[in-house]
């Protein structure tokens, strides 16, 4: 298991960093549509952040901040606003994901609703997939037993 | 000015496999990591250098801070794990 490193050069460093990469990660999921990125990119690079804040701060200290449950309801979360929107434009009568049906609902023309449901889509990708690459560098980095199924 | 990127890109891409040398057969994992670390610092020049050379660099100073973010992360986690196999 991870403890919390000596060194107070590291664990500065990473404290103010991880704020900056996640508002990093957030501006490449927004951005997505104009620049590279998008949902998984975004995704991932607030993964590492959450990473970088577990191999400097130690486990338990993470636990405090990000505990595993919350993790693992974010990642369902994201796969619930994915399947949702996903699910609403078929009620709607459109195909899976055919965005513009959205237009009815959010009282907007097609193409903006094409661009809101992406956004949502996207949103919804990043969350699953921050919470995939913690949940697994958690399980990675404890083995497979946290310590609180040992009790 | 297209040709000057190019050759310092040419350059940088043959400095890599010099640094690729130290990574294989350098002695100790300290030079190893360090190499790594520079090998990474090298290709986020190259990806800057590829942005001007198609007057994109605005798309690929994005990759290449990402680049160097995940970069100094592999760094910091490579230097975790010595500690703790000590």
């Amino acid at each position: 298991m991870i403890i919390s490193s000596d060194d107070i050069i590291i664990k500065t460093i990473a404290r103010i960093f991880v704020p900056f990469i996640q508002l990093f990660a957030l501006y490449v999921i927004m951005h997505g549509h104009y620049s590279p990125g998008g949902g998984f990119q975004g995704g991932v690079i607030l993964g590492a952040s959450l990473v970088l804040l577990l191999i400097t701060h130690g486990y338990e200290e993470m636990r405090r901040r990000v505990p595993e449950g919350a993790v693992i309801l974010l990642g369902s979360l994201g796969l619930l606003i994915y399947s949702g929107i996903g699910l609403t434009c078929l009620l709607l009568g459109g195909n899976y994901l055919d965005y513009s049906q959205l237009s009815v609902i959010l009282h907007v023309d097609p193409a903006h609703a094409r661009a809101m449901g992406i956004l949502g889509i996207e949103l919804g990708v990043a969350f699953a997939v921050m919470a995939a690459v913690c949940s697994i560098f958690f399980d990675i980095s404890t083995g497979g037993i946290l310590p609180e199924d040992e009790k | 000015m297209n040709e000057f990127f190019v050759v310092v890109g040419l350059g940088l891409c043959l400095l890599v496999f010099l640094v690729l040398y130290r990574v294989i057969f350098g002695p100790g994992v300290f030079n190893r990591i360090a190499a790594v670390s520079a090998i990474g610092t090298k290709s986020l020049i190259i990806l800057l250098i590829f942005g001007y050379i198609y007057n994109r660099v605005e798309m690929f100073i994005d990759i290449s801070m990402v680049y160097a973010l995940l970069n100094f992360i592999g760094c910091i986690a490579a230097a975790k794990y010595l500690e703790m196999e000590r």
